[in-house]
């Protein structure tokens, strides 16, 4: 498979999983089955998902049950399998495979209590364990003690001495037992922290953590073992090729996702490039379940090996290494942008490729019509792009390429993608933007996409009063209400005198409170100007995926101290206040964001804490928002929409003076599903 | 058939001699000029598991050098040992049937890592080659005859080489190498259908169904007999035609070498892969806690190939375990 090319996408088979699903809803809603969740509560949709067991002082107990069970292949096959059920998952021990991933700290005692329900005794051993294995209850047996038929049960106890990867499996009738899927993960974290490997050098982003378990089916044998038939493991014949007991492409599927009831854990790899605040690798735990040796390649950039069998090796670079069977490797995986390419600043040497050169399957892509990461670009028409925000996706398989299929059709089988995400994730630019308390000065709102010379320049609303004001006057009229905000309190000036409007807004009779903010109510000649103390706008974005998660809001702006001028004017001192808020739709859908004061908008969290003071100096901040994020996040007519709100307001008495807003860059950072 | 019956029984005095590691000494710790005579001719084996006795063409030690019929054929052949320096002359007689004009049975005799003076290397039937070499380095290496275009190798033709150190008790030159018991691991495996018409066997069908450690599978492989707190050296020669993975539990494997070269950053591992032709040496410290089951700690292979014979039942047989395993124990 060449780099960089679209991988296939299984629409079809999605199609079918729907329909299974909502067959299977049905059917729920008449049995009232309880829901199945395999997965401990807050799982993550990508990424290596640990069983934590029972911790009670420094031990830690799991419990297996041997059982069996169907799992789907992507051309539509169900396979009966063997494997260990999470007898400590919510679902208490329904049917998974492959096991779960027991994960226990350095130092702990490990007890896993076993129960069989194979017709066939059945024990556990711990390739890799080097301090001793000590079994209680059940029977010896050629390799390690056993677990009799009919729920028999068997305990293992042992000091997880030593971090690493490791595999368990069956140590029981292993030629059938192992082939048949009784196989797991256990991960021993070191003392040294969950964001470590091994030692000091093997520091990993946590967040990136990613467990690809491999193995392979020969589906004759298992029917031969599901009819009691001849079992021949001499004429074994793999016909599916498995990571984290999916083949490809429902490999890249979320953890746990429903069209896979069985079968919980994904393969999907996520990285973004290394940067100056994503400085840490991405930590990629292999292990070979099967009873073959696969080369294993991820496209794109090298990894580095640091370890083999839960032991550390000196650090050694591949893009295609050899996992045994047995065996065990960790690998840091990084993404190091070397060439730096990018649409306008630093374009390719020779033209993008024509897309009608780039591969789409069935209509489907992952390809972003675009070479250039972050960005998108023209794809043809009728063409569904899976690709979000021009993220890149590379394939990560067997390069045993006849085990990069399903039943001998590929691609499928052992492969996964590997995603690399742009810097920081997904960023989103505004497409419009809405004055519900100022007037446009100067520039687009296209200004505000990048870090640039270009700004989005803002000054405080106007209009005049037609006639003269007494000190002792409540109602006012103005020419105009236009730009003022429609509801909610606001201060306007006329002269050096602030005036509280508390009634009438959106009309052009205003009831007002005189002499407010320090000031002493005074007359005001015919044809006065009344301006806003705050310049209001807000920035729209679309197209944000439903599922978005961990939004960051970067808004970098100026405040400058006329409204006239094209540089801006020194103001360095008693600085106007700029709060940024963003707008929360299950509070009035788009009516509750309307206006400035409209009750959807929530004031950023900190850091960095608002109101900031914001003079001509430059002031970048991003807030990261709390998840779940889908609040901000607009749905129905309002769809994939994101509204941020900048707010900036000014009164220096005893003579205000006015100022003007500009506006510099605005992105919303989000991790797209 | 009574010479037959005598012929298997020496066979499996050799064999013996073969995994206790003494086979064909060439010489004491003082280098010197060493002579190592086989013969290469056809004979039998017993494998558990098979309905029959298995036709092999393996090597032998002639008690009268030279002279075939004073020697019997071992699956593998006898595990030759010399000593870092000596200047070693192998001599094999070809005493193999006659064969066709396709497959002529006539011997190659190779050892790969071992650099051989120039001079003939092939022996017809009936005929001897003398090669000779100076053993410079010390390690684990394989012998084996690449005649007829492998099917030699699968009919049994291959064997252990070792050189030892100059200091007695170690694998290498390093003292890190020490150790405390050796066992020599011959891996390979065994088509008896393809051994019983070597000549026109097609060997796109080569279906091996025995799986072997020393030419025997368990349980009659040897076991490797060693107390806690001893150091065994793993001597793995991959004869068969599989990259082969062999798993220990309980402990680590210390891997010290790949083909008779000693790794300068040594690991750690569990299952060790050894490609088709190539040798490792790994050191394994038993525990002095127990093993995890009542037969020791097992030494297995982990493409699972733990069967013997063909498989006709509902499950894998024998059902007490068989194939390319053993156990390090007391």
């Amino acid at each position: 498979m060449s780099e960089r090319a679209a991988a296939p996408h299984p629409r079809h088979r999605i199609a079918a999983r729907v329909a299974a699903a909502v067959s299977t809803l049905t059917a729920a809603l008449v049995v009232a089955a309880p829901p199945a969740v395999a997965l401990p509560p807050g799982a993550p949709p990508t990424g290596m998902v640990c069983t934590p067991g029972t911790l009670v002082g420094s031990t830690r107990t799991f419990h297996l049950a041997a059982r069996t069970g169907y799992i789907d292949t992507p051309d539509g096959n169900s396979v009966f399998m063997w494997s260990y059920a999470n007898g400590d998952a919510p679902d208490a021990g329904k049917f998974q495979s492959p096991g779960p991933v027991l994960c226990a700290n350095q130092g702990e005692t490990v007890v896993v209590a076993l129960t069989n329900s194979l017709p066939e005794p059945s024990g556990v051993v711990f390739p890799g364990q080097d301090a001793a294995v000590t079994a209680t209850g059940g029977t010896p047996g050629l390799l390690t003690s056993e677990a009799a038929v009919g729920g028999g049960t068997v305990t293992y106890t042992f000091t997880a001495s030593s971090p690493g990867t490791y595999l368990y499996e069956s140590g029981s009738d292993v030629a059938k037992q192992v082939e048949m899927g009784l196989v797991g993960a256990l991960v021993v974290r070191p003392t040294l922290g969950a964001d470590y490997a091994y030692g000091t050098g093997t520091q990993f982003d946590p967040s990136r953590e990613y467990l690809l378990l491999l193995d392979e089916i020969d589906p004759d044998l298992h029917h031969a073992v599901e009819t009691a038939t001849r079992y021949d493991v001499n004429a074994q014949r793999d016909r599916y090729f498995s990571i984290n007991g999916r083949e490809f492409p429902d490999t890249v599927q979320d953890n746990g996702t429903g069209q896979l009831p069985n079968q919980p854990y994904g393969a999907l790899v996520r990285i973004q490039p290394t940067t100056p605040s994503n400085p840490r690798p991405a930590l990629v735990r292999m292990l070979n379940a099967g009873l073959l040796n696969h080369p294993f390649h991820p496209h794109g950039n090298h990894t580095t090996q640091i370890a083999q069998d839960g032991r550390p090796v000196p650090t050694s670079e591949h893009f295609a290494e050899t996992i045994g069977a047995g065996q065990t490797a960790d690998f840091l995986l990084r993404w190091d942008d070397v060439d730096q390419w990018n649409a306008t600043t630093h374009p390719l040497p020779v033209g993008p490729p024509n897309y009608r050169n780039v591969f789409f399957k069935d209509g489907n892509t992952y390809y972003s019509g675009s070479p250039y990461l972050g960005s998108k670009g023209t794809l043809p028409t009728g063409t569904v792009s899976q690709n979000v925000c021009g993220e890149w996706y590379f394939p990560m398989h067997s390069h045993a390429l006849n085990e990069f299929t399903n039943f001998d059709q590929g691609f499928g089988g052992m492969g996964t993608l590997l995603r690399v995400d742009p810097p920081g994730g997904c960023t989103a630019y505004p497409t419009s933007a809405t004055l519900v308390g100022a007037t446009l000065k100067s520039g687009a709102v296209t200004a505000l996409a990048a870090d640039d010379t270009a700004t989005y320049q803002l000054n405080p609303r106007t209009t005049t009063r037609p006639t003269a004001t007494t000190a002792g006057a409540t109602t006012i009229t103005v020419a105009s209400a236009a730009g003022f905000p429609t509801s909610g309190t606001y201060d306007v000036r006329i002269d050096n005198e602030v005036l509280l409007v508390t009634g009438g807004q959106g009309t052009t009779t205003w009831t007002v409170a005189r002499g407010q903010l320090g000031t002493v109510a005074a007359t005001h000649a015919t044809n006065a100007t009344v301006s806003a103390l705050a310049t209001d706008w807000y920035a729209g974005f679309t197209g944000l995926p439903a599922g978005a998660q961990n939004l960051k809001v970067t808004y970098k702006g100026t405040s400058c101290a006329t409204t006239t001028g094209s540089t801006c004017a020194a103001l360095t001192t008693n600085l106007p206040q700029q709060t940024v808020r963003i707008c929360n739709w299950t509070v009035g859908g788009a009516a509750g964001c309307a206006t400035p004061t409209s009750p959807g908008w929530v004031t950023l969290p900190p850091p960095p804490a608002q109101p900031q003071g914001v003079g001509s100096t430059a002031v970048t901040s991003t807030w990261t928002l709390p998840n779940p994020a889908a609040a901000y996040v607009g749905t129905g007519a309002n769809k994939g929409q994101v509204r941020v709100l900048v707010h900036t307001q000014r009164f220096t008495a005893p003579s205000p003076t006015p100022f003007s807003t500009w506006g510099n860059l605005l992105t919303v950072v989000y991790d797209a599903p | 058939m009574p010479a037959r019956t005598r012929r298997r029984a020496t066979a499996l005095v050799a064999l013996a001699l073969a995994v206790a590691g003494v086979g064909l000494v060439g010489s004491t710790a003082q280098a010197a000029p060493v002579v190592l005579s086989l013969c290469a001719q056809a004979g039998t084996t017993t494998l558990p598991g098979e309905v029959a006795a298995v036709p092999i063409w393996g090597f032998g030690v002639p008690t009268t050098p030279g002279d075939c019929s004073t020697a019997t054929p071992s699956l593998p052949g006898p595990v030759l040992t010399v000593t870092e320096g000596d200047t070693v002359t192998l001599t094999v007689t070809n005493a193999l049937p006659a064969g066709t004009a396709e497959v002529p049975h006539a011997l190659r005799i190779e050892a790969p890592g071992i650099a051989f003076d120039p001079g003939p290397t092939d022996a017809a039937v009936g005929a001897t080659v003398s090669r000779t070499f100076t053993a410079s380095a010390p390690g684990t290496y394989l012998y084996q005859s690449g005649g007829d275009g492998g099917r030699q190798e699968a009919m049994g033709l291959y064997g252990a080489l070792l050189v030892r150190p100059a200091t007695a008790g170690q694998a290498y030159d390093d003292p890190a190498t020490a150790y405390d018991v050796e066992a020599v691991l011959v891996l390979s495996a065994v088509d008896p259908a393809f051994n019983a018409a070597p000549d026109t066997s097609d060997l796109h069908g080569y279906d091996a169904t025995s799986w072997l450690i020393g030419g025997q599978p368990y349980p009659a492989t040897a076991p490797i007999v060693a107390a806690a707190g001893q150091r065994v050296l793993l001597r793995y020669v991959n004869a068969g035609f599989d990259n082969t993975s062999m798993a220990l539990l309980g402990m680590h494997q210390h891997v010290v070498a790949r083909d008779a070269r000693p790794l300068t950053q040594p690991v750690d591992v569990t299952a060790e892969t050894i490609p088709a032709g190539a040798t490792e040496d790994t050191l394994a410290t038993v525990p002095t806690t127990p093993p995890p089951g009542p037969n020791g700690f097992p030494l297995y292979n982990r493409q699972l190939h733990v069967t013997n014979g063909p498989q006709t039942g509902t499950s894998p047989t024998p059902a007490t375990g068989g194939g390319m395993l053993t156990f390090i124990h007391p």
